[in-house]
């Protein structure tokens, strides 16, 4: 059983740090109706962060490992970023490869999984960053989708290359100035979900962070599609509030104020995808 | 040579720029020798009982229970230290941990100097660890510490470390075991 | 279980697994007359391969589509076409990652197109295999053989072998995944040939029958762990940022970099058993000329041997199989009596002739030539390596080319 590499051996137990104990005792392994509930009360798989104080990225990562159906299953593919120096802490298996690749380096992950075990599900995610999924990982990206790859994309949209201080990105507004755009951005945000859905996503959602809720079944829907059907696409808006100049405990504010204009709440699905979404919630799984 | 550190403001030269290679099949490493086995063993065993704070790092391949193999290895590691005298530290993972590891109760081996300096350890076994990360974690001690480090591997073994034997598995454990507490009883401890 | 573990059963596609050494030294051969594109067939189909991915470049288009048959075939796991050479070079890290014995292919500009890729597999102790079959780079534009493209990888972390012809890159195919998965290596291998010269030219090679393969990978022996939640630690990133904190030492990057190339080294013992020797020696022992030779540059310099022989003169050949790990030792033992050395090459910055002169410096009192260097698609006859030869020796060329 997969979540055997979390166990500690009984003679060894009294050496461990707590945090390590937690893991495997208070963690919602094993059970695939956990989710943003679990929060107050099970231990995270995600163990500490160096994100900014208020970042809502980390509110992102952590609603989206919270509601993980399979996270003894799942492996998580990163991309050079802020989102990166989260992933060491994160108690799964991970990667992260170059910048514009995870993509790519997903597509391989999963069709060797598929291959080596093709009675388990092994659920793959990519998780990256606005630069990397349309700028850098354009091409590796939509031709993951063109392939149907069984993947779900994630993409932490902060306008911006935040973690290499702050320039402009293919997903910043028109307008706004940027370092590199020192005159504004010439031309208009990519509308990226529009691409994935062109690019034959089944499942794609365009949202803002505000509602935990709201994520966890984002992010369920797209997993359980990805697992049956195809590609699928999560647009998250989690700005950079250095960036934007706000302050620590105004990111929330910010998000909600942008649920109303550029990231309304925005879903899309296949035929294909809408069959297994309504079976899912049959099943209570959603 | 793979001699007792400190040896050098980087991890450059390592065991290998002078021609060391890990040891052949049936043979283990004492320094850049190559030895049989038991002799490794011997010299391994008498380290951890005559040098100060002697310590096990022990790694995930045998923290968790992810195979059979991984259970028994733990019950083995448990009985070295009590044998050896020795404290038990484990690598829980190999993740950078930022800002700092707690150097007290792990080791990590993006920065396995923090827990010898801390702790003063002066010799040291690492077991159940995969073997890049043990590189890692060896190349590093040797340049900027001065403890003795010995590697018990499952597979191929350790250049960089300066007793290490391969191949090991539950009986070699209990082998080198049997090896300790003979030694043991020889020095008088 | 160790190293020698028993070698029995099947593999995935109804293969006998027999043992590395019976497959390359022991079992019967037959002779068939086939290009070197054919020969990267026949190898992947007795390698218990489980995935591969293509991307067309001349000249390895064709190697890679006939990898592809042998995907139809049931011989490969997983398979498709790439979007680019950098994508393909990704999803293969991915599939390795993963637990998948992997091989791909490319040329030229392929190669510098995929550039970013050979370093992380190094650095992340991937066992992947690139078949490169080296073509000239831009610009301008050739797609004729020139192995300029080797000299890029020389750094990268990875380990190179230049095979002289399609029996050789057969056997270094098969080889390359016995070393290249040993767990103290367990670094990328580039079998590496000149281009159309190997790949679209048909030779006779021997090659064992077709029911029996290499012993399947057991991702289990890498030296980390393998990307598939199966195996401790749990909590586990394939290379993370390794920089990001004051209590970091930073030296754990220059000690994973050093742990790759100590990597490097020791797959010695292994590549020459397997490859029975890192050079091979061709012509006099006792001779005082020396080619230093590599890939198809080997073979022209052992035909201007049996020319100088028709004259009188000595000559050996020294044929470098690897080029990382290079060959220090083997290189200035059969070259201790030499009093010339040439190295001839197909490109035009003599990487090799470097190789040999960062090696012998201060070691060895021969005078070391780079000639004759072709490129872009040039042959090299033998006559020229001949005349180059018989102007150092301070001879007369006796016959008018």
């Amino acid at each position: 059983m997969s979540f055997n590499i979390y166990k500690v051996n009984e003679e060894l137990r009294e050496f461990m740090p707590p945090e390590v104990l937690e893991l495997e005792e208070k963690a919602t392994w094993g059970n695939p109706k956990r989710g943003v509930m679990d929060l107050p009360y099970a231990k995270e798989l995600l163990e500490e962060h160096s994100l900014c104080a208020g970042c809502p990225e980390s509110d992102a990562f952590r609603y989206i490992l919270a509601s993980l159906p399979n996270p003894e299953d799942t492996i998580i593919v990163n991309s050079t970023g802020c989102t990166s120096l989260v992933f060491p802490h994160i108690a799964l298996h991970t990667v992260h490869s170059l910048f514009g690749n995870q993509n790519a380096v997903a597509s391989g992950i999963k069709r060797v999984l598929e291959y080596r075990f093709p009675n388990k599900v092994k659920d793959v995610v990519v998780l990256a960053g606005d630069g990397a999924t349309v700028d850098i990982g354009l091409d590796c990206t939509l031709q993951s989708f063109f392939r149907q790859e069984k993947i779900t994309t994630i993409c932490y949209d902060n306008e911006v290359y935040a973690n290499t201080g702050g320039q402009e990105s293919g997903l910043t507004v028109k307008g706004h100035v940027f370092k590199m755009a020192p005159k504004g951005k010439q031309w208009d945000k990519v509308p990226m979900w529009q691409l994935a859905i062109d690019s034959g996503c089944h499942y794609v959602v365009r949202m803002t962070v505000s509602s935990p809720r709201r994520v966890e079944q984002a992010v369920k829907k797209a997993i359980y599609v990805a697992r049956e059907v195809g590609p699928t696409y999560i647009h998250l808006y989690t700005p950079c509030i250095l960036e934007i100049g706000r302050n620590s405990d105004e990111g929330l504010e910010e998000m909600k104020l942008c649920d109303k204009e550029r990231f309304a709440f925005f879903e899309y699905m296949t035929p294909q995808a809408e069959e297994v979404i309504k079976r899912k919630k049959e099943e209570g799984l959603i | 040579m793979a001699t007792l550190g400190p040896y050098h403001f980087s991890p450059y030269p390592t065991a290998i720029v002078d021609g060391v290679l890990t040891p052949p099949p049936g043979k283990g490493l004492l320094y850049n020798e190559i030895v049989d086995e038991e002799v490794a063993m011997r010299e391994a065993a008498k380290e951890m009982l005559t040098r100060e704070n002697p310590t096990i790092f022990v790694g995930p391949l045998i923290i968790y229970a992810w195979n059979e193999e991984a259970k028994e290895m733990a019950k083995l590691v448990r009985e070295m230290a009590e044998v050896l005298n020795a404290k038990i530290i484990p690598m829980v993972d190999y993740r950078p941990k930022y800002p700092k590891i707690n150097p007290e109760v792990e080791i990590n081996p993006n920065h396995p100097n923090l827990t010898i300096w801390h702790n003063n350890i002066k010799v040291c076994i690492f077991i159940g660890v995969h073997c890049h990360f043990a590189n890692i974690a060896l190349k590093i001690i040797r340049a900027e510490t001065d403890c003795l480090t010995i590697a018990m591997c499952a597979k191929m073994g350790h250049e960089d470390a300066m007793i290490t034997v391969r191949d090991q598995h539950p009986e070699d454990v209990r082998k080198f075991i049997e090896i300790a507490k003979q030694v043991k009883k020889e020095l008088g401890k | 279980m160790g190293n020698n573990g028993t070698y029995s059963g099947v593999n995935k596609s109804g293969q006998k697994i027999v043992s590395p050494d019976y497959l390359l030294f022991e079992a019967p051969r037959e002779k068939v007359f086939m290009t070197g594109s054919e020969a990267v067939k026949e190898a992947v189909k007795r390698a218990s391969v489980d995935a591969s991915v293509s991307y067309p470049i001349t000249p390895q288009s064709e190697a890679a589509h006939l990898i592809g048959e042998l995907w139809v075939e049931g011989y490969v796991g997983v398979y498709f076409r790439g979007e680019s050479e950098f994508g393909v070079m990704s999803e293969v890290a991915g599939c390795s990652m993963a637990g998948a014995r992997v091989i791909t292919t490319t040329s030229g500009p392929g190669t510098l197109r995929a550039m970013e890729n050979f370093p992380m597999w190094a650095g992340s102790r991937l066992p992947i295999q690139l078949v490169l079959m080296a073509r000239g780079v831009n610009s301008p534009l050739s797609i004729q053989p020139d192995n300029l493209e080797i000299s890029f990888l020389l750094d990268t972390g990875v380990m190179i072998w230049h095979a002289e012809n399609a029996q050789e890159l057969f056997d270094m195919i098969l080889a390359g995944f016995v070393v290249a998965e040993k767990t103290d290596v367990h670094v990328p291998i580039i079998t590496a040939i000149d281009g159309f010269f190997i790949s679209h030219t048909r030779e006779s090679i021997m090659i064992p029958p077709e029911d029996i393969a290499l012993p399947p990978y057991n991702p289990y022996m890498s030296p980390t762990p393998i990307i598939d939640a199966e195996i401790a630690p749990g909590r586990y990133i394939k290379d993370p940022f390794v920089m990001k904190s004051n209590y970091i030492s930073y030296a754990t990057h220059a000690s994973w970099q050093w742990e790759v190339r100590a990597a490097i080294e020791r797959s010695r013992p292994y590549a020459k058993h397997y490859l029975r020797g890192l050079v091979e020696e061709y012509g006099d022992p006792e001779a005082e000329l020396v080619f230093v030779a590599s890939g198809t540059a080997a073979s022209q310099a052992k035909e201007a041997t049996r020319m100088l022989l028709d004259e009188g003169i000595k000559a050996k050949v020294v044929k470098v199989k690897s080029i990382r790990p290079f060959p220090h030792q083997e290189l200035l033992e059969a070259t201790k009596n030499a009093k010339y050395i040439m190295v001839p090459e197909f490109n035009v910055v003599g990487w090799l002739e470097r190789e040999v002169r960062a090696a012998f410096y201060g070691k060895s009192n021969a005078t070391i030539i780079g000639t004759p260097r072709v490129a872009g698609g040039m042959t090299m006859p033998p006559e020229i390596i001949y005349k180059d030869a018989l102007k150092i020796l301070g001879k007369e060329v006796s016959y008018v080319l």
